[in-house]
């Protein structure tokens, strides 16, 4: 089944168009990769589809599980079980990290008509989640993302998408950043939240990444388009010959 | 009220009669009082002046442990207050003609609530602090009832002997039309005073408050007002450092709503060497509220190696709310360290956006963020006590400006 299809999407920041009219399907189970040159628009696809103020959708559509996202505010959308890895994740001078991570979990869980979690039980939770990953009892004490390595801030996005275990995850360069090992943790991580019952949406530069996470189908997005798709040797391709010979064949 | 203006002073006024002829020789001042450019008092004048009277009933405790003083319609109940733990007293001052004669030679000459709420006295109590009073004393002034046509006057005075260490709650949330307290401490050498100030008047109500510390040698002070309530409210404190080695902490944060004007003026005078104060001041403004910040630190001529910081920021949530800060350094010795600055923005709506991604709705997300703007303004209270009790008054009124 469907659980996220892009279709025709066109969108725009002010009066640029970035978009020029993307057609992709994600399937229960599926991991899917896009790969593309510097300022092509995946991240840009990536802030369209969680909902951001700015980004204007002017055709098209995203589907999530069957429902248009289009008029939902991205709250709605990230309870609707979509989730959004950050290629920049933001500081949050303040807000504390454990209070940030409960309010997301328990709207969540408000909204899916459950109980929410009490401070206890949550905080035992997210240690487990948060060893697994390599995140520190001391980073979790600190304000959300202040004074985190950039190494530390993508483990930290990849712990939240542990907690909010959406049904669909959208990574934005999460390898970015990361050395050999944490590549390899986080990895694991994601690979951990591989199911039947999800999907991905993988974006990278590198085919090191996907040779932890391996991607159902590969896409390439050029210019605000998809100009080729294919399965994982297409990564290779990419890493050795580089975008120009895809780019010429669209 | 109309000033009976130029009624000359008389050698055998009493200190309440000179100081009532020298407000109504000027009366309340308006804009064009550089002190009140911003916040010009003058529409106070439509204020009738009439004592309230107390409604015989305790507020509800705050802090457990605590002795409770109440001050109702502006007036000192005994009958609803707490008997004073062993070194400490309360005495009043209605009768106490060398306690006014005191406090009158301590006021500045032509300030409006220091003249008009000392002639006025509603309440007058003083509360004395002795080297036997234990070192975990909290005290809670608490200013309750009140209605649209009650004004309330009430002075106090709080003295702490040398070595004595005191905490001290003023929680204001009564309904007068007019409030004008005017609290006098004094602190004397090697003293501690943890202080903080809750100010929820209600929505009618014009909130106009003049606190004088005075600061002995070795002298510690931790204060933090949270102004949130009332039409009007300035909070204006003087904070003399009179003894060397005062390390002051004299902090605000203000919340404001709808039409509301909250100004928080301070005047810091390093009068001698040695001393240290830090002022913090973050405001939120919401809807047409309007926030003032004017922070007067002067440093005298050998008052060397003054260290003085002062740091306002305001945030504004709505286009319509506005801010300003005035800081004035005076400076006359030259071996000081002094700093001062002032920023106003608003809510980042990449922080916004990072939250809402998480799921967690607007509201919600812009309370945190709210909350996170304030936190290191709270972090400046020492006392956990007590900075439970603001950081609750700051999270429920982040939570309501969130709501709508
Ligand atoms: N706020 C903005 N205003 C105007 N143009 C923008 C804005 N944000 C992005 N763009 C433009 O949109 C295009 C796509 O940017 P985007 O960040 O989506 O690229 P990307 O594929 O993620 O690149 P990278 O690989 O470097 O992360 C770029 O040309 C960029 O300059
Ligand atoms: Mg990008």
């Amino acid at each position: 089944m469907a659980l996220l299809e892009i279709k025709d999407l066109r969108a725009s920041i002010g009066d640029t168009e970035i978009l020029h009219g993307i057609n992709l399907t994600i399937n229960s189970g599926e991991v899917h990769a896009i790969m593309g040159p510097n300022g092509s628009g995946k991240s840009t696809l990536s802030y369209v589809l969680s909902g951001r103020d700015g980004y204007e959708v002017t055709g098209g559509d995203i589907l999530l599980d069957g429902e248009s996202v289009l008029e939902m505010e991205a709250d709605e959308r990230a309870r609707a079980g979509l989730f959004l890895a950050f290629q920049y994740p933001v500081e949050l001078p303040g807000v504390s990290g454990m209070s940030f991570l409960r309010a997301a979990v328990n709207a969540r869980l408000r909204d899916a008509g459950e109980e929410e979690v009490d401070q206890l039980a949550f905080v035992k939770m997210v240690r487990a989640e948060a060893k697994a990953l390599g995140v520190s009892d001391e980073m979790l004490k600190r304000a959300v993302n202040v004074g985190f390595s950039g190494g530390e801030k993508k483990r930290y996005e990849i712990l939240q998408m542990a907690l909010l275990k959406p049904i669909m995850a959208v990574l934005d360069e999460t390898d970015s950043g990361l050395d050999v090992d944490a590549l390899k943790i986080v990895s694991e991580g994601v690979n951990a939240l591989r199911g039947p019952e999800r999907g991905m949406l993988v974006i990278t530069h590198y085919q090191r990444l996907l040779s932890h996470i391996v991607p159902d189908f590969v896409h390439i997005l050029a210019g605000g388009k998809i100009v080729k798709s294919g399965d994982k040797s297409l990564a290779l391709e990419v890493e050795e010959n580089g975008y120009a010979d895809i780019a010429n064949v669209a | 009220m109309s000033p009976n203006s130029a009624a000359p002073l008389i050698e055998n006024d009493t200190p309440r009669d000179a100081a009532a002829k020298r407000f109504a020789a000027v009366g309340w001042p308006g804009k064009s009082v550089e002190a009140f450019r911003f916040t010009p008092l003058d529409s106070l004048a439509d204020r009738q002046i009439l004592h309230g009277t107390a409604s015989g009933n305790r507020s509800t405790k705050i802090i457990d442990n605590a002795v409770h003083i109440q001050i109702s319609g502006g007036v000192y109940d005994a009958a609803s207050s707490d008997d004073m733990p062993a070194g400490i007293s309360l005495t009043t001052l209605q009768d106490d003609t060398e306690a006014q004669a005191a406090l009158f030679a301590d006021l500045p000459e032509t300030h409006p609530v220091a003249n008009l709420s000392f002639a006025q006295m509603s309440a007058g109590i003083q509360l004395s602090v002795s080297a036997d009073a234990a070192d975990d004393t909290t005290l809670v002034l608490d200013y309750a009832d009140g209605s649209e046509t009650s004004s309330a006057f009430p002075v106090i005075i709080v003295d702490m002997a040398p070595q004595t260490r005191l905490r001290l709650i003023e929680n204001h949330h009564s309904a007068h039309g007019l409030s004008a307290p005017l609290v006098h401490i004094r602190m004397a050498d090697k003293s501690e005073l943890h202080h903080v100030r809750l100010q929820d008047e209600a929505s009618h109500s014009d909130f106009v408050a003049l606190s004088q510390i005075q600061a002995g040698a070795n002298t510690k002070l931790n204060s933090f007002t949270v102004s949130k309530g009332a039409k009007l409210a300035r909070c204006e404190t003087h904070l003399h450092m009179l003894g060397e080695h005062a390390d002051m902490s004299l902090s605000h944060i203000y919340l404001g709503a709808d039409e509301q004007l909250l100004d928080i003026t301070t005047r810091l005078n390093h009068a001698v060497p040695n001393c240290q104060s830090n002022q913090l001041i973050r405001g939120v403004l919401d809807d047409k509220a309007r926030g003032v910040f004017q922070g007067m630190v002067r440093v005298a001529p050998d008052a060397q190696k003054t260290d003085g910081q002062q740091m306002s920021r305001a945030l504004l949530l709505s286009r319509d709310a506005e801010a300003d800060a005035k800081p004035e350094l005076e400076i006359y010795a030259d071996d000081v360290v002094c700093s001062h600055g002032a920023t106003v923005g608003e809510l980042d709506e990449t922080h916004l956006f990072y939250l809402m991604s998480r799921g967690i709705p607007e509201a919600e997300a812009r309370a945190l963020l709210i909350e996170a703007f304030l936190i290191d303004g709270l972090d400046q209270i020492e006392d956990p006590t007590l900075s439970e009790f603001l950081t609750d008054a700051v999270r429920s009124w982040a939570t309501d400006a969130t709501a709508s």
